[in-house]
């Protein structure tokens, strides 16, 4: 009896507490395993595409909510209001990690059941975002809003260390989810409002000691790319922040980050030049921290265009030859296509508006700014809309369509000089104007750049950018729109299925399998939702 | 979607659909031009999106001016951004006071290995203001909600030609078919005497308020208030007040285009006609 009960016990904990830790071989480029989602973009490539078809077009009308995790625990966030999902919630072993700015919370996946909440004191920094915790084997790693890199045990949020890695003072943020890559944890900063320099930090997983440091603007005069600023001081506090996860690809070795506007930020006459590496795509060794190659989106920006947007990889034939590719929409309205083995450009084309900002493209594929077209008193327009064309909600790529997705916006907008002196600082200047502005899905052709369909929302003056994209082998694309969560024809841009939220779609939608049956997970606001089919076995 | 023959423009539900852009304070609901990035929020709530603490002691920062000018502006230039002294709004001490507890020993004894000389005879007071001097420039500086303050000179004034700018208005741009400086645009440039704020207000002369339209369902007209249009739902008041609703996909929805030749303009501005016509406007007094 006594026996029976204690073999009873032991099964039962086997079933209900597996280990909490992360199998950190499930970490691959493109194939993840269907019962989790082990980092910010599911896999290390980005392209939030799910090999899940249990969901599909023909299942969709049977999507429902299955559960909702509403956070009731914390009230308006400072200078931002209610509490924001931006973070895409990593699975492990049936759990949900998930964050709003100071806040992680852990919930049992398939109910939505909640087994504990994090949350930290901030002494400073934005809560503009948070985008997730980082995983490796048993421990969960997260960024507060003031600059501390925090390491937690995954099985109660138990705090187990904590390191400094920016000054809020200076005013850096830190928002960004942390890319684990064997055993580094990749770390970035944010911050462009006081003139500081951007830097991309590898850490220890089980110490938290610094690894390396890469900064994003070269050290010295003399060192490459120091030719592109005018002198050393302009060079140290150019900006170039790392607020986004970046990407990985294990064959080559290479991480992908994007970087952010150079500073000051409208002011640009104090920084004459190209401002390398701001505003660009950079491919750095995981190991050493050395930058391997680099491709500047927004040569010497002078609007506010972060270039953080996701990297996304992608293998696909180019001319009958199989490619390893690397992909971006960019605030700065246009999209590339790179060799990302070595950065060689295949496609430059502008998705919103003409790229009126710019003359032509380099030898590189590189746009090259219109001088004409910075910042100027009584403003210089662009065509696009004044906060850019589109932000860092998720982008995706189908191997399916062979189409690369992402919500933009469309329109006119002005930036204006303010401070026109021999040394601006912060801003300098700003962008106004939504004129003739509206919201959309784009979906473009990675070989020409063209786009293949656009679906734009209904609502004309609109500028949000409604949530991140996920597509599916189920022949979906799931992202918000109208304040709703939609599901899409990725190959036509119909829209096949809604469901409306208490709130709009405020992160990346995810998905994955558990006890066969999928899920898909999605927030709104305060809100998280559990989505799966009313009946799994409908095919 | 495709875009229908209709153009509506609409300020319902956006607020509902757009969440705020990254690195700034949500937008209060003000759209068109004004502000943007530059800190609608005002200085206030700026600076507590920002993180940046307690605001500056403006009445102890223009105490401290004078002694700034005096003693410090020769090294450090007149609005502290370094000369051939440090630049102090950038630099970590100054980020890191608040009321003189750290800069106050540094201007106290001076720093005599890199040259800066030591100011004994300030007193605490002395210290204060001079510290919060410095943190106003800094908040100059890093919040960007007082820029409106600071630069609506520089923001106010026309750099165009009028005379060009007149030339534009009976010609190329063909504004007098719809407007005349006699009747609707009478006295504009007393309503909108600054210039950001008018060339922003002919570029896209939206106004908030609900969208009038015409909807036809079931072979019927309706003159329609709009209330909420999206891709999918449609509700509206008609002119006794009652409340409609309808599928979107089962309605016409038709309504004129006001802004049609506004619309047109956008992709052939030139930087100098919109300028230009900024700059006649506002003497339209």
């Amino acid at each position: 009896m006594r026996l029976r009960s204690l073999i009873c016990t032991a099964a039962l904990s086997a079933m209900l507490l597996p280990g909490q830790g992360l199998d950190m071989k499930s970490l691959t480029l493109f194939n993840q395993p269907k019962d989790l989602w082990p980092t910010y973009n599911g896999d290390y490539s980005g392209r939030r595409y799910s090999a899940l078809d249990q969901i599909s077009q023909s299942t969709v009308d049977l999507l429902k909510i299955d559960w909702m995790y509403r956070i009731t625990s914390v009230g308006p966030q400072r200078g931002v209001g209610g509490p924001t999902i931006k973070s895409t919630p990593l699975l492990v072993n049936g759990i949900l990690y998930f964050t709003i700015p100071d806040h992680i919370f852990a919930i049992n996946a398939r109910t939505g059941e909640h087994l504990w909440q994090y949350s930290f004191d901030d002494k400073g920094g934005h809560l503009v975002g948070q985008r997730g915790v980082g995983m490796y084997r048993d421990w969960l790693y997260f960024e507060s809003p003031d600059g501390w890199f925090i390491s937690l045990n995954a099985k109660d949020g138990k705090e187990r260390w904590r390191k400094k890695i920016a000054d809020e003072k200076l005013q850096y943020f830190t928002t960004m989810a942390p890319l684990i890559v064997k055993d580094h944890v990749i770390i970035g900063v944010g911050g462009d409002a006081m003139d500081v320099r951007g830097y991309l930090e590898s850490r220890d997983p089980e110490t938290g000691e610094l690894q390396w440091r890469w900064y994003t603007t070269p050290d010295k005069m003399g060192d490459p790319g120091s030719e592109t600023w005018p002198n050393l001081d302009a060079m140290h506090h150019g900006g170039g922040m790392t607020w986004m996860p970046g990407t990985y690809d294990p064959d080559l070795n290479l991480i992908y980050w994007g970087t952010g506007n150079a500073n000051p930020v409208f002011a640009g006459q104090s920084r004459r030049g190209s401002n390398l590496y701001t505003a660009s795509i950079v491919a750095l060794n995981p190991d050493t921290g050395k930058l391997v190659w680099y491709f500047q989106a927004s040569p010497h920006d002078t609007h506010d265009w972060d270039n953080v947007e996701t990297p996304v990889l992608f293998d696909a034939a180019i001319n009958g030859q199989p490619r390893k590719l690397l992909g971006q929409g960019t605030r700065a309205g246009w999209f590339f296509v790179l060799d990302r083995t070595n950065g060689k450009n295949l496609v430059s084309k502008p998705f919103s508006g003409s790229g009126n900002w710019a003359k032509g493209v380099d030898a590189k594929g590189q746009p090259i700014p219109d001088p004409a077209k910075e910042p100027q008193p009584n403003g210089s327009m662009i065509d696009m809309p004044a906060m850019g064309a589109t932000n860092w909600p998720p982008p995706s790529y189908s191997p399916k369509t062979e189409l690369f997705y992402l919500n933009g916006t469309e329109g006119y907008g002005v930036a204006y000089l303010y401070d026109t002196s021999d040394k601006p600082e912060g801003y300098g200047g700003g962008g106004g104007g939504n004129f003739d502005s509206h919201s959309a899905l784009f979906a473009m052709d990675i070989r020409t750049g063209a786009i293949r369909w656009k679906h734009q929302h209904g609502q004309d003056g609109s500028t949000g950018i409604s949530g991140g994209i996920l597509t599916t082998a189920g022949n979906l694309l799931f992202t918000g729109d109208s304040g709703q969560l939609v599901a899409f024809d990725p190959a036509s841009g119909k829209p096949l299925w809604n469901q409306r939220l208490t709130q709009p779609v405020s992160n990346g939608p995810s998905t994955w399998m558990l006890d066969g049956k999928q899920y898909l997970i999605v927030g709104a606001g305060d809100t998280l939702y559990g989505l799966s089919l009313a009946r799994p076995s409908a095919r | 979607m495709p875009r229908s023959s209709f153009r509506l423009v609409l300020f319902l539900s956006i607020a509902a659909l757009a969440f705020a852009q990254e690195d700034m304070p949500p937008a209060s609901g003000g759209r068109g031009g004004r502000g943007g990035r530059g800190g609608r929020g005002g200085p206030a709530a700026t600076r507590d999106f920002l993180g940046l603490g307690a605001a500056p002691d403006e009445a102890a920062a223009k105490k401290g001016e004078p002694l700034y000018q005096q003693n410090c502006a020769g090294c450090h230039g007149a609005n502290a951004r370094g000369a051939q002294g440090p630049n102090l709004v950038r630099s970590a001490l100054v980020l890191h006071d608040e009321k003189a507890e750290t800069i106050g020993p540094v201007i106290k004894s001076g720093r005599p290995q890199s040259g800066m000389p030591a100011y004994p005879n300030f007193s605490a007071d002395d210290l204060y203001n001079l510290a919060q001097f410095l943190h106003l420039q800094v908040d100059l500086a890093a919040n960007r909600g007082t820029y409106g303050a600071t630069y609506a000179a520089v923001r106010n004034q026309p750099v165009g030609d009028p005379k060009k700018g007149e030339e534009y208005f009976n010609g190329t741009g063909g504004c007098k078919s719809c407007h005349s400086i006699s009747g609707d645009l009478a006295k504009i440039g007393a309503k909108f005497p600054q210039a950001a704020t008018m060339q922003s207000r002919f570029l896209w002369p939206a106004t908030p308020g609900p969208a009038k339209a015409r909807i036809t369902t079931g072979g019927e007209t309706i003159a329609a208030t709009i209330r909420t249009l999206n891709d999918f739902d449609l509700s509206f008041t008609d002119a006794t007040g009652n409340y409609h609703y309808a599928r979107r996909a089962d309605v016409k929805i038709e309504y004129d285009d006001k802004l049609a030749g506004h619309r047109a303009l956008l992709p052939k501005y030139s930087d100098a006609d919109m300028h230009n016509l900024t700059a006649y406007l506002v003497t339209l007094k």
